[in-house]
């Protein structure tokens, strides 16, 4: 296999996306100068280079999607400095590094009102130079060692102007020469090199002097890496503002497809044996549940897993749970494709909820007879172990009946490397200050395929298990979630439960799973397989294969409540929570609402009797709304 | 269309095997059966039952068309108690109104480009307006647009014009005929049992009525549609009632094309406080034991701005082949509280057919097919 070349600048920030490359079967890695890079791209001599925006101007380029290099708000390595106010300068030397860094100031400087002679300059010539009326653009590692009297950070600045994040690298390709296949080598090494940030500040630290504790936080807090919807609004904005200018041509943004077809052989299985073992308890491998889940019909898998149901859950009782979501914060480093509810750090819709907003949630919920707080947020740059401890210590003080089911793998990991802490240790810290149990959220769909499709930066597969796992081990109960209808195929839903069913074999600590189709922002019907008839096939494939995870939930939230009725007569006992809120779902448009009454009139309505559970699905006694 | 062998045991288990021998073989079941039916909550079985009779009957086709509803009028005399759309008069202060002729012909008009096939027309039941109005309103759209098909005046509205205008049955409906009257909506139904009538809406044409007067259109040759409002205070074995007087008439005249049952909606009107909106388990249950109970009709419709479009095409797999069409500028329900969009367009419709595994049939008002859509993927079985 011919190995593609990408070249690479060696600062820092680019470390977390290249270093997972040392050695990599698929692409072969060359460091250079950033004029280089883009020099190299434009000459052919490399497929892809990881350079900054304005090399777009270069050739028509693809974007590999996902990963970039970014920030929302101070960035550290992009600063004018100057002796006097950037208000009066009429000269301002530009490092001759990069044209991107240079079109940005020339923004900036533009949106203050101030327009001064722009005159190429060294870096350190030009900082030499910057005195009176005079300023300097200093950009790269050396931007974080600049003493002056006035320093512009650029992303600062840029975020406070535009609201949306600051794109100053992307990995480029030249048009047909990278393969899906290596988009995902890319995602894995970023997915890598971003697992290992504290190492490489250490590593950095000891190449070139300085704090490794100050280019840790660079890394955690100040880069981000992601590339969605915002990243590109983002990117997209100071493309046309520098068109608009005239500092840049116009520019059309292109990606490279990163969709890998389908290939495994599978072997022949019936359909019929398949559903009758599934019906009868017995294990499925993965031939068969892929055959079920492509090519069953709906009231074929509804009713054998509504004999499994029966058999697991004889009798007519069905469960739920009155219990608030409170998203804490929607600021989100992620940057996952599909999702319609996160926000850049400098957002004007970006927040963190204030202690009295959250004891209100509680109270409200309290009187509602609720038992549990569903606690969830994006992964916040500042927010480091201690503000979940003592946010959890305080709930725990004030409302000791409540259930803290709070912070999905994904938030543990992120909490874990903005702390440095080892995953145990920020476990064993979480549960000391009160976590109870952990949401299967950020699942989406567990195949790396599909993941770093849709979320280049979120926990890869093994990372989200070994959350579970640990968890696990330390006693803690956990839920196991889906979210399908993403462009996968049948083997990676069937790949999904299979990881499960596997893990939970070894632990027994997932409470309960439920699944849930896509849900696309502002439109009602979810294209193609975020469907009703997809979603009830998902599930009661799910109830087949997932024979050893005691609970099903319906997902009435997301389906309404009519659907959800449907699903418990293929594989459900459950009906979810009594939600007092559900943020992340309503921002892409569904807002199915019930109380205990309208929940508990929906199960009896479908033949059922309605009973009060806790997380554990132990009942709670006289509890009826 | 066969029954998984899984299915079977789960019938035999829930005590549904003679009814299962009987659908298997054609035969009609009893009120007895239909009962059972509703009362097994066994919903996946009970698909695969009604199931088995929809694909034997249309395969995968699901049928819809191109429509628009033109409502002329909102003042109604009638005091139905599960109504939001009438008006006492046509002040502004009440939220009355009603279209002049000329308002009412362009606003149909005004649709020609969009390749509709028909208009359902139903109204309040209007103190003043003569019949002209809807003799005219008739005659000049069939003049302006020839081949659009006209279906028009839910029985409700004919037994008013036969009682305020002094004519029979017979006559109202040729007169209509001759305006360009093609058939006949299923409207104002209701539910048949005189108890409920009395409670929910007394002043209204009875039972007996809306049958005769279906029973005339058809011997007229005009076919008609037969609704049901569940999901209010009528009991099973009333919904049952009144399937079975539609399925005894059908005996007689074969002139109904389709049941739609019709989810009550509960928001501004006299009896929503004391009756919530009937849950998707029932209206999912009510269409498949509808297609099993109603076995000389041949279509059984969704409504999906009744039910939703998420719960239609979960019905597609209960006995459904019918959705409706694109409602252009529906008003009944949405003053009722329904959410969901004010039309879906032919694209929309087709994904929410096929993501079922099913084939888009476009019909025209007589229920001839216009066009299939092909699945232009390969279809994943329903």
């Amino acid at each position: 296999m011919r190995k593609i070349r990408a070249a690479a600048v060696s600062f820092l920030n680019a470390w977390p996306l290249t270093a997972g490359l040392e050695g990599s079967e698929r692409v072969e890695l060359v460091l250079a100068e950033p004029s280089r890079c883009a020099a190299m791209l434009e000459a052919g001599e490399v497929d892809l280079a990881l350079v900054s925006v304005a090399a777009l101007t270069k050739g028509e380029y693809e974007i590999v999607p996902g990963i970039a290099i970014g920030a929302d708000g101070p960035v550290q390595t992009v600063v004018l400095a100057g002796e006097q106010s950037p208000a009066i300068w009429d000269e301002v030397f530009l490092d001759t590094a990069s044209r991107t860094s240079h079109v940005l100031a020339k923004l900036v400087l533009d949106g203050m009102g101030v327009h001064p002679k722009f005159t190429p300059a060294p870096a350190l010539e030009g900082l030499a130079r910057a005195k009176g009326t005079k300023g300097a653009l200093v950009i790269g590692d050396r931007a974080f060692d600049v003493r002056a009297s006035h320093v512009l950070d650029l992303g600062r600045e840029w975020t406070h102007l535009t609201g949306l994040p600051m794109i100053f690298a992307l990995w480029m390709a030249r048009p047909g020469t990278v393969s899906p296949a290596d988009v995902q080598e890319l995602t894995r090494a970023a997915q890598h090199g971003l697992g290992i940030r504290t190492e490489l500040a250490r590593k950095f630290a000891a190449q070139k002097g300085g704090d490794p504790e100050k280019y840790r936080r660079y890394l955690t807090r100040r880069i981000r890496y992601g590339f969605g919807p915002y990243e590109l609004q983002g990117l997209e904005a100071f493309l046309e503002r520098a068109a608009a200018k005239g500092f840049l041509p116009k520019i059309q943004v292109r990606f490279v497809d990163d969709r890998a077809p389908a290939v495994r052989p599978r072997r022949a299985v019936s359909l019929d044996t398949a559903l009758q073992k599934g019906a009868d308890g017995e294990r499925l491998d993965a031939d068969e549940a892929e055959r079920l889940d492509a090519e069953a019909s709906l009231l074929d898998l509804g009713v054998a897993a509504d004999l499994r149901r029966r058999a697991l859950h004889p009798g007519r009782r069905v469960t739920y749970i009155v219990s608030r979501n409170v998203n804490y914060t929607n600021v989100c480093t992620t940057a996952c494709h599909f999702c319609a509810f996160y926000r850049p750090r400098g957002h004007a819709e970006a927040y963190v909820l204030s202690r009295e907003e959250l004891a209100r949630k509680i109270d409200e919920t309290v009187a509602l007879g609720g038992i549990e707080l569903l606690l969830q947020g994006g992964l916040h740059p500042d927010l480091g172990v201690e503000w979940y401890e003592d946010l959890f210590r305080w709930v725990k003080a004030k409302w000791p009946v409540i259930n803290l089911h709070a912070l999905s793998p994904e938030e543990i990991w992120h909490i874990a490397r903005t702390s440095d802490l080892s995953l145990d240790a920020t476990i064993d810290r979480l549960v000391a200050a009160g976590l109870d149990s952990i949401p299967g959220g950020g699942a989406e769909i567990l195949d790396d395929e599909v993941r770093r499709r849709i979320a280049p930066l979120k926990s890869s597969t093994d990372e989200w298990l070994t959350v579970m796992e640990a968890a696990h081990r330390k006693g803690l109960r956990s839920t196991a979630t889906m979210m399908f209808g993403v462009g996968e195929e049948p083997r990676h839903r069937v790949n999904h439960l299979l990881r499960l069913r596997d893990l939970q074999d070894r632990t027994g600590g997932f409470t309960a799973f439920t699944c849930w189709p896509f849900q696309p922002a502002n439109t009602r019907l979810a294209p193609g397989d975020g469907s009703a008839q997809a979603y009830l096939r998902t599930n009661a494939v799910s109830r087949l294969v997932l024979d050893n995870v005691p609970n099903l939930q319906a997902s009435w939230v997301t389906m309404g409540g009519g659907v959800a009725q449907a699903a418990l007569h293929m594989g459900c006992n459950d009906f979810g929570q009594v939600m007092i809120e559900e943020n992340v779902v309503s921002a892409a448009g569904t807002t199915f609402r019930m109380d205990s009454e309208e929940v508990e009139r929906h199960i009896r309505d479908a033949g059922f009797e309605p009973a009060r559970r806790n997380m554990k699905y132990e009942l709670l006694e006289g509890a009826r709304a | 269309m066969t029954i998984s062998t899984l299915a079977h045991r789960a019938l035999e288990r829930d005590g549904l095997g003679p009814i299962r021998d009987k659908v298997l073989a054609g035969e009609r079941i009893s009120d007895d059966d239909a009962l059972k039916l509703f009362e097994v909550a066994d919903l996946a079985a009970l698909g695969a039952l009604a199931n088995h009779v929809r694909e034997a009957r249309h395969g995968d086709l699901t049928f819809y068309n191109r429509n628009v509803h033109l409502n002329p009028t909102n003042v109604c005399v009638a005091s139905c108690k599960f109504c939001s759309f009438a008006r006492k008069d046509d002040q502004r202060a009440s939220d009355g109104y009603t279209m002049s002729l000329d308002e009412a012909v362009e606003k149909v008009l005004s649709r020609r480009p969009l390749g509709i096939t028909e208009v359902h027309i139903v109204s309040g039941l209007h103190p003043d307006l003569p019949f002209e109005y809807y003799t005219e309103l008739l005659s000049r759209i069939r003049k302006a647009w020839p081949e659009l098909a006209i279906k028009a005046f839910t029985a409700i509205e004919l037994n008013f014009f036969a009682e305020k205008f002094g004519m029979t049955y017979e006559q109202v409906i040729r007169r209509l005929m001759d305006a360009g009257l093609d058939t006949i909506p299923g409207g104002g139904a209701e539910i048949f049992a005189p108890r409920v009538r009395r409670k929910v809406c007394d002043d209204k044409a009875t039972a007996e009525q809306w049958l005769e007067i279906h029973r005339t259109a058809h011997r007229l040759g005009v076919k008609t549609n037969a609704t049901m409002l569940y999901g209010h205070i009528e009991r099973l074995d009333e919904r049952i009632d009144h399937m079975r007087r539609l399925r005894a008439l059908q005996d007689e005249t074969h002139g109904f094309q389709v049941f739609i049952p019709l989810a009550f909606h509960p928001e501004h009107n006299m009896i929503g406080k004391a009756f919530p909106k009937p849950t998707g388990y029932d209206g999912l249950r009510t269409l498949a034991v509808a297609r099993l109970y109603l076995d000389n009709f041949d279509h059984i419709k969704a409504y999906w701005v009744a039910l939703g479009e998420r719960l239609v095409q979960t019905a597609l797999a209960f006995g459904v082949d019918d959705l409706d069409g694109t409602v252009l500028e529906e008003r009944i329900y949405h003053m009722a509280g329904s959410t969901v969009p004010q039309a879906l367009s032919e694209r929309t419709l087709h994904q929410l057919i096929r993501a079922a595994g099913r084939v888009p049939a476009e019909r025209d008002s007589l229920y001839r097919v216009l066009k299939v859509h092909e699945a232009p993927v390969p279809k994943m079985t329903a």
